[in-house]
């Protein structure tokens, strides 16, 4: 192998430390800001799927619907039998399944008052919840008292509560009727997320009984999968193997008119508009419900490259213009290597690989810089895909090779008799 | 759909619940006193108040001003023009207060709600079922109950309030799909004028009292100027609804349409 040409172009690199080091330094800026972007995108997405996985109890839900005979909608699942039937049958993993029932309510402690969405958990047992919900102050043995409250640090402290005060609830039944509850705060647990904050836990059968719904009675069931990426899947599955155990099931498929929509309101409001008898189900996954944040990343994404290429033609001129200096500088020795027998490929190869390790050295930094910014486990964090960052690498190589092609192709060109008698 | 902010969403609550709700309850019927309280009189009593809180051929207008209390907060005032047309089914309402929020309007025709932004001069569309959101109210809310047949009269007692003695009917719900399962109305004895209402959760907490101070007689109907409200479970919680500017007269067809919304910002 060939080690002169690198040497010869790492000895020029330490040349100009200062020039070389402003010149990668642009390239670093540019890759850092679109890797910035593209990792707060990814990292985005993630979390609000993480969250709203655990805060949901799963990846993808059952619900059960109603019709009265006034017209009212009814969420409730009364027996989950035929469900857990058809999940069998499907055959396919998952880690744990959840029951669950939510209902807005507004919690109320001494003349304070905070909405919060109260969900209904069969708390004892529920490991996933223990395993990511961090207390800081009461303790998990204390949940299992039926008029238990666990609340977040945020909600505690704008309500002035502390383990062992009673609050009380105000929501409306499963049926729409006002009612009350009172609630034990056992535990206060740390603010996971933004979303976290908004919700309190409570055991299922006490909630229960306050909406309307008989023991064993539910509102959604939820099943947390090995992989998010499986949802699409298991719910595909699910849905055909409810169907063929013949029990009534909303169109998953449906539209909004206006587009704007996600793929589960879309599903909430064409069930607005149908009549049925009986119980019928929907079956939805996160990505459904997230759909609109995903096109948020995608516009995101879409920008970061729009950027990376705006910053590029503008990083593209400096580099022609620095090279073109390197070579005009360097004219005299490329005369004297052309003269002692050097060829014009090598002199390209040299000049190419000048801009090659100062870039793409600078390149990994910009890569690399945006890591010591991100928090681990604060609300800033950060993922790119390593498709994403390999695209990135070799979009600007390209373009920074691009750049310096030319001037190196002229230098290459030159006779070393033009090259010898050139004086710049 | 339109996101409120809870402030408002609380203004909503109140309009709805004075415009579909506590006016109907708080009809006056010119009747005269009466001796003894059977349970037919008394299920008379609700089926006229049913009666008085409608306008049949007629339309409603007037401007409200709802003043909120909460322990540790500043009061909030909002303030709203209210047009109503019962046989059609249809309402209007112009937020006039606060600033913030001035120009915005609620338009409905049968099931269908609009809500109209001035800031980007935009209609978006609810139906009557659906929740206004982050809010206890729904625009179901709006739609006026019957008490006749929603209720029936569990008990019927006397007593006082302030100087005038009145009939204490207690209702429990006929069904589960109406807002408070346990109503206690306070009618007076002499022309069965409401003075005082109470709300219960379904496991028989008390949730709301809500008082009627003060009337004024509408093309022959007395009609409530004032209510206050008394939140039970929240102490301290309290609105005042200031009704002014009530009548009863026709009014233009335009009221009821998008345009007006848009022309009245303009």
């Amino acid at each position: 192998m060939n080690t002169i040409l690198p040497k010869i172009a790492l000895r020029n690199l330490a040349r100009q430390k200062k020039r070389s080091f402003l010149l990668g330094g642009a390239i670093a800026f540019g890759i850092m800001i679109v890797t910035l972007i593209n990792g707060f995108a990814g990292a985005f997405i993630e979390n609000v799927s993480e969250n709203f996985a655990y805060l949901m109890a799963g990846h993808v839900f059952i619900q059960g619907s109603e019709k009265t005979d006034s017209g009212r909608r009814l969420h409730v699942i009364r027996d989950g039998s035929l469900i857990v039937e058809a999940v069998e049958k499907t055959a396919l993993p998952y880690s744990f399944a959840t029951k669950s029932s939510e209902v807005a309510a507004m919690i109320i402690f001494e003349g304070k008052s905070i909405r919060q969405n109260l969900t209904g958990l069969d708390i004892a047992n529920s490991t996933f919840l223990k395993e990511r919900l961090v207390l800081k102050q009461g303790s998990w043995e204390q949940s299992m008292a039926p008029d238990a409250l666990i609340l977040s640090e945020k909600v505690a402290g704008k309500l002035n509560v502390l383990p062992g005060d009673r609050v009380t609830a105000s929501f409306q039944t499963i049926t729409g009727q006002n009612n009350v509850a009172d609630f034990t705060v056992v535990a206060i647990s740390v603010d996971a997320s933004i979303i976290g904050s908004v919700m309190t836990y409570v055991n299922l059968d006490y909630l229960n009984a306050f909406l309307g719904m008989k023991p064993g009675e539910y509102m959604s069931l939820g099943f947390m999968l090995p992989n998010l990426k499986d949802a699409s899947e298991f719910s595909t599955a699910l849905y055909e193997s409810m169907k063929n155990l013949g029990m009534g099931l909303f169109e998953r498929s449906a539209q909004d008119d206006s587009g704007s929509a996600t793929p589960f309101q879309a599903l909430m409001r064409n069930q607005n508009k149908e009549t049925w008898e009986g119980v019928k189900y929907r079956v939805f996954t996160i990505d459904d419900v997230l759909s609109q944040a995903k096109q948020i990343v995608l516009a995101l994404d879409s920008s970061s490259l729009i950027i990376l290429l705006v910053l590029f033609a503008i990083v593209m001129i400096g580099i022609t213009n620095t090279f073109r200096m390197v070579m005009y500088e360097r004219i005299r020795e490329i005369g004297t290597m052309r003269a002692v027998g050097v060829q014009r490929r090598e002199v390209r190869s040299i000049l190419l690989a000048l801009v090659a390790m100062g870039g793409l050295s600078l390149i990994d930094f910009g890569m690399d810089s945006p890591a010591f910014l991100i928090m681990k486990n604060g609300h800033l964090s950060f993922f790119l895909p390593p498709a994403r960052a390999l695209f990135n690498i070799l979009v600007i190589s390209l373009l920074t090779i691009l750049a310096a092609y030319f001037p190196a192709r002229a230098a290459a060109k030159m006779t070393p008799a033009d090259a010898l008698r050139t004086m710049k | 759909m339109q996101r409120h902010s809870p402030r408002r969403s609380k203004a909503l609550l109140l309009i709805s619940l004075a415009i579909g709700f506590l006016i109907p309850l708080a009809g006056v019927a010119q009747t005269p006193a009466l001796p003894g309280l059977g349970m037919n009189q008394a299920k008379k009593i609700l089926s006229d108040l049913d009666d008085l809180g409608n306008f049949p051929g007629k339309d409603y207008s007037a401007l409200f001003t709802i003043v909120s209390e909460k322990p540790g907060e500043k009061q909030s005032v909002t303030q709203v023009r209210v047009f109503r047309r019962d046989s059609k089914k249809q309402f209007t309402i112009l937020i006039m207060l606060p600033e913030v929020n001035k120009g915005q309007g609620y338009l409905r025709e049968e099931d269908n709600v609009w809500f109209y932004d001035p800031t980007g001069r935009k209609f978006s569309h609810s139906s009557i079922k659906e929740n206004i959101q982050n809010s206890e109210a729904k625009n179901a809310d709006f739609t006026s109950s019957s008490l006749s047949k929603d209720y029936d009269i569990q008990k019927i007692s006397e007593a006082s309030i302030g100087k005038f003695p009145v009939w204490v009917l207690d209702l429990r719900a006929k069904n589960n799909e109406v807002p408070y399962d346990r109503m206690v109305l306070y009618v007076r004895k002499d022309r069965i004028m409401i003075l005082k209402q109470e709300d219960y959760s379904v496991n028989g907490r008390l949730m709301r009292t809500t008082l009627f101070p003060k009337y004024v007689e509408v093309e022959g109907k007395l009609l409530p100027s004032q209510i206050l409200i008394v939140d039970e479970i929240n102490r301290g919680e309290k609105s005042q609804i200031t009704m002014a500017e009530q009548t009863v007269e026709k009014l233009p067809d335009k009221v009821f349409t998008k345009a007006f919304l848009e022309q009245v910002n303009r």
